[in-house]
């Protein structure tokens, strides 16, 4: 693959078998990347194993913003044969392939590629009795190609090994070799970018940022029963748990997930849990429940690759429908779909506000290709989050009780009624999953199918739904992203916008005209999404499921029907190759048509 | 704490919903000896939260003026288990059926019990699925006829006892409806336990399953015979008796720690119900250099 524009950005990728460090070596070099002053995503194509099979990291960096994963390979190493097959057909024109002819036999060099044969495990048996750090040697090797600064390269490695001082020297050493080998190696011509070493960016995947906007939202109850890609959460919770304060309840499934997290919500913490499909699926009655009980619940799926247990370690957007869906008959909910990482750490702090604010459910769509799978730069945070608690009351004034309960369910006009937490003196009240009246007691049994009960039902019923308009008075348009006007508008929703920005401006260099509309706010959708559709002269639609959900989802909510549509359902990210396809195939398409 | 004449306390817990239970249940006793408990120990019915799930039983909390949470078939203790740890200022209890809690709900059941959540679940076991009218239960003797076993039911049933012991659990009891006044002590001394506690609590369905006859028949009281309730093995030994029914205190250990006690050690004496607040500069700062 080939690409003749020219961008102040690198593609890097590093492959290997589980078990030889490439994951490590990969977060290092993001890591050395982002403190010389780039901007950074990566990818990380793993498996669902630990040791063997085949695992590859991929990093886009550039000068200035980058969203995905970038145009090809510039940079490929591969420490196994099995990583030169699989990658060396995607590496550009101009790019270098870095491999050890003692362990890979190069083949079929694409035109204009060069190579570098270098002793990669003939240096690391130097520092240890097993090649293990063939992965630091090529890692010191791609950091002298690229002309970083020995010294960050050094720092960096220094960090990930701080707990083991004599391992942290030999690896020093050993990416040194690799690096004075690059000097002496190094084609004559080859893409580099400026780096700027007064500047330091931060990196973290969705799964981090979601915690860390959960957390200073005030969220200081998590659950979880581990399940990739969403563990990172977990992982990341415990970790930080005594310093933040944060209680972690690790469950027994992720149903007692999901009623733990309910029960401690009701209790008056901020309080999540996430999970992935298969967990979410487990939760679905609790999800309802939340919303009958009219408890606030902040629930994250990292999408990956189903049905089923499906591809653990894949990315997909299958799961609207089911979220969209989820438990029986109607309640409200809120579904928030972030774009990148920085999207998930401002949208999980208004999540809290948006579930306490109406007391729902509200849940966050990730996938594993911005979770897990997919650090990015991230620009100067805002922790001034606000933290709105909604219709809290801390004390019950006469109107609120009868003497003997705290009138929990009160009918208001939106919807929302007055909520007091237990321990709060004379509020008592029972939180209720059956239907019930205005002071929470039961419509499901002696009163049942009474006229007073049958009205009761329509009027909370009524009013739970009645939220909704609320909710969709605070949910946000599509972003435009490109120009105001265009010949085609790409839709798209959470992370499937990312390649579209980086297709956008290589198909204005090829004469195409394109903008899209980047939706995060799911449902409800915002009024203004309609007539911003309607406007666009010509609409495409990206996402990734075999379905096209969430075009199917505008068309029931708007009337508005998205005729082209590029689905992707293999369980790789979207490739903004991929995209600049789509479009040039519809353009051109219209072109003939209009000829004929 | 302010102290209230017993009189005066009960009368706090009192609801304006009338039960709906048929009458003879025997969840009456066990909505008495609950109200009873409460009010001996002087706990306000605001620091009091009890936890249901779905069945006759599970309408208990509504019966009694405290705060409740009438949630989901099986799924109370995992609730309880998220307010005790948001809240550890409640004293937290669950009640619900035995179809609840050792049938769709058991897994929660047994964990919160390895794990020893400083939580109170009162088990009313009829031996049957009452709301649903009268099918086969975890607990539902072998030969027992219901809607779903007509010709007698061919499974063994489960003991919860002995499976609660082995599972760790710090506080194992077993009560009956029928003797509220035991029932209420036994209630008082798990809410009094450092940790988790099971009163499994015969509660007869006089509809579908009326056992009173066989309880009375072959009861007899731990209090007063020489079982101690430190002895495990002991313990073990009198839950395996099916001739004849021991009811009273099996097994107390407070040699471990409750969850929420590790838990406020390892992490934060603050409670997440009083944290909902952003990070301090502090912490932002530790954060965000691990991610640069
Ligand atoms: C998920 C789910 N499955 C089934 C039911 C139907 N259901 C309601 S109560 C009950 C059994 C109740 O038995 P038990 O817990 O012993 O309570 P009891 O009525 O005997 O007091 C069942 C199966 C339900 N509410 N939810
Ligand atoms: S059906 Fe049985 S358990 Fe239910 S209320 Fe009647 S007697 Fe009690
Ligand atoms: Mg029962």
């Amino acid at each position: 693959m080939s690409t003749n524009h020219t961008r102040a950005d690198l593609t890097l990728r590093l492959g290997a078998a589980a078990g030889d460090g490439i994951q490590s070596a990969g977060e290092i070099m993001m890591k050395t990347l982002s403190r010389s002053g780039a901007y950074v995503t990566t990818y990380n194509g793993n498996q669902s194993l630990i040791r063997g099979g085949h695992v590859w990291f991929h990093i886009h960096a550039g000068e200035i913003p980058v969203y995905s994963l970038g145009y090809g390979i510039d940079y490929l190493i591969a420490l196994t044969q099995l990583a030169y097959d699989e990658h060396y057909g995607e590496v550009n024109s101009g790019g270098v392939v870095i491999y050890d002819s003692s362990q890979v036999k190069a083949h079929d060099f694409p035109n204009g590629v060069k190579s570098i044969d270098a002793p990669l495990v003939k240096i690391a048996l130097k520092y240890d009795k097993r090649p293990i750090m063939k992965n630091t040697v090529a890692l010191g090797l791609l950091g002298g190609l690229l002309g970083l600064k020995f010294d960050v390269i050094a720092n960096t490695i220094g960090e990930q090994f701080a707990k083991k001082p004599d391992v942290r020297e030999s690896n020093v050493a050993a990416a040194r070799e690799g690096y004075t080998f690059a000097e002496q190696h190094a084609p004559e011509t080859m893409k580099r970018i400026k780096f700027n070493y007064a500047v330091k960016r931060s990196i973290m995947h969705a799964d981090y940022a979601v915690a860390l906007g959960a957390v200073n939202a005030g969220c200081r109850f998590y659950a979880a029963y581990p399940m990739s890609p969403a563990s990172p959460i977990v992982h990341w919770m415990t970790a930080n748990a005594r310093e933040l304060g944060i209680r972690v309840f690790l469950g027994e499934d992720e149903i007692g997930v999901v009623n733990a997290t309910i029960g401690a919500s009701f209790a008056g913490a901020r309080a999540m849990c996430a999970t992935s499909g298969g967990g979410f699926s487990l939760m679905q009655e609790a999800i309802g429940q939340a919303a009958m009980t009219e408890t606030p619940l902040v629930v994250v799926d990292v999408m990956r690759a189903g049905p089923s247990t499906g591809l653990p370690t894949k990315t997909s957007q299958g799961d609207l429908n089911m979220v969209l869906g989820i438990s029986h008959d109607d309640f409200p909910r809120a579904i928030i779909a972030p774009r990148s990482p920085e999207d998930a750490y401002y949208l999980a702090g208004r999540a809290f506000n948006l579930a306490e604010r109406y007391q729902i459910p509200v849940i966050i769509l990730l996938d594993f290709a911005i979770g897990d799978g997919g650090y990015a730069t991230i620009d100067e945070l805002d922790f001034n989050t606000p933290i709105d608690r909604g219709k809290l009351v801390r004390e019950v004034t006469k109107d609120m009780t009868n003497g003997v309960w705290f009138k929990r369910y009160s009918l208001t006009e939106d919807g929302v009624s007055p909520r007091a937490l237990p321990g709060t003196s004379g509020a008592m009240y029972v939180a209720k999953t059956d239907e019930h009246d205005e002071w929470g007691h039961d419509l499901s049994d002696v009163e049942a199918g009474l006229k007073t009960a049958i009205h009761m039902r329509e009027k909370q019923h009524v009013k739970r739904m009645s939220k909704l308009k609320g909710v969709a008075s605070e949910m946000r348009p599509p972003e435009l992203y490109g120009p105001d006007r265009a010949d085609l508008t790409l839709v798209s929703w959470g992370s499937s916008a990312l390649p579209i920005r980086e297709a956008i401006p290589v198909l204005k260099s090829s004469g195409f005209s394109v903008n899209s509309l980047e939706f995060f706010d799911i449902f409800p959708l915002s009024a203004d999404a309609h007539s911003m559709l309607a406007g666009a002269s010509r609409l495409l639609n990206v996402e990734q499921n075999i379905t096209a959900q969430f075009a199917k989802y505008l068309r029931r909510e708007t009337g508005i029907e998205i005729k082209e549509n590029l689905l992707k359902y293999n369980g790789e990210p979207i490739y903004p190759a991929e995209v600049v396809d789509a479009v040039k195939n519809a353009l051109k398409h219209e072109e003939m048509e209009q000829l004929a | 704490m302010r102290r209230w004449s017993n009189l005066l306390s009960l009368k706090l817990y009192e609801s304006d919903v009338k039960p709906d239970w048929c009458p003879g249940c025997g969840d009456f006793g066990v909505l008495a000896a609950l109200k009873n408990a409460l009010a001996t120990l002087q706990i306000p019915p605001e620091r009091v939260q009890i936890s249901s799930g779905i069945g006759c039983s599970s309408n208990l909390p509504g019966y009694i003026r405290t705060f409740g949470h009438h949630g989901l078939h099986g799924r109370p203790v995992p609730v309880a288990t998220g307010i005790k740890m948001a809240n550890p200022d409640m004293v937290v209890i669950v009640t619900a059926g035995d179809g609840d809690e050792y049938g769709i709900g058991f897994n929660h059941l047994v964990h919160a019990a390895r794990r020893n959540h400083d939580i109170k679940v009162i088990v009313m076991n009829n031996e049957i699925y009452g709301l649903t009218t009268g099918q086969l239960s975890p607990t539902s003797e072998k030969g027992q006829r219901t809607k779903t076993s007509p010709d007698g039911s061919i499974i063994y049933p489960l003991n919860p006892l002995t499976t609660l012991l082995g599972a760790g659990a710090t506080f194992v009891a077993r009560g009956f409806s029928g003797d509220p006044k035991q029932l209420s002590s036994l209630i008082q001394e798990a809410i009094k336990h450092r940790g988790f506690a099971l009163i499994d609590t015969l509660s007869p369905c006089v509809t579908w399953h009326d056992i009173y006859d066989k309880v009375r028949a072959k009861m007899y009281k731990l209090e007063g015979t020489a079982h101690d309730s430190s002895d495990l093995i002991s313990a073990y030994r009198l839950a395996l008796e099916s001739d004849r029914i021991p009811l009273g205190l099996f097994y107390r250990t407070e040699d471990r720690p409750s969850f929420e006690e590790l838990m406020s050690e390892d992490v934060t004496s603050t409670y997440p119900v009083d944290n909902a607040r952003n990070l301090t500069a502090e912490q932002i700062a530790s954060v965000m250099a691990r991610f640069s």
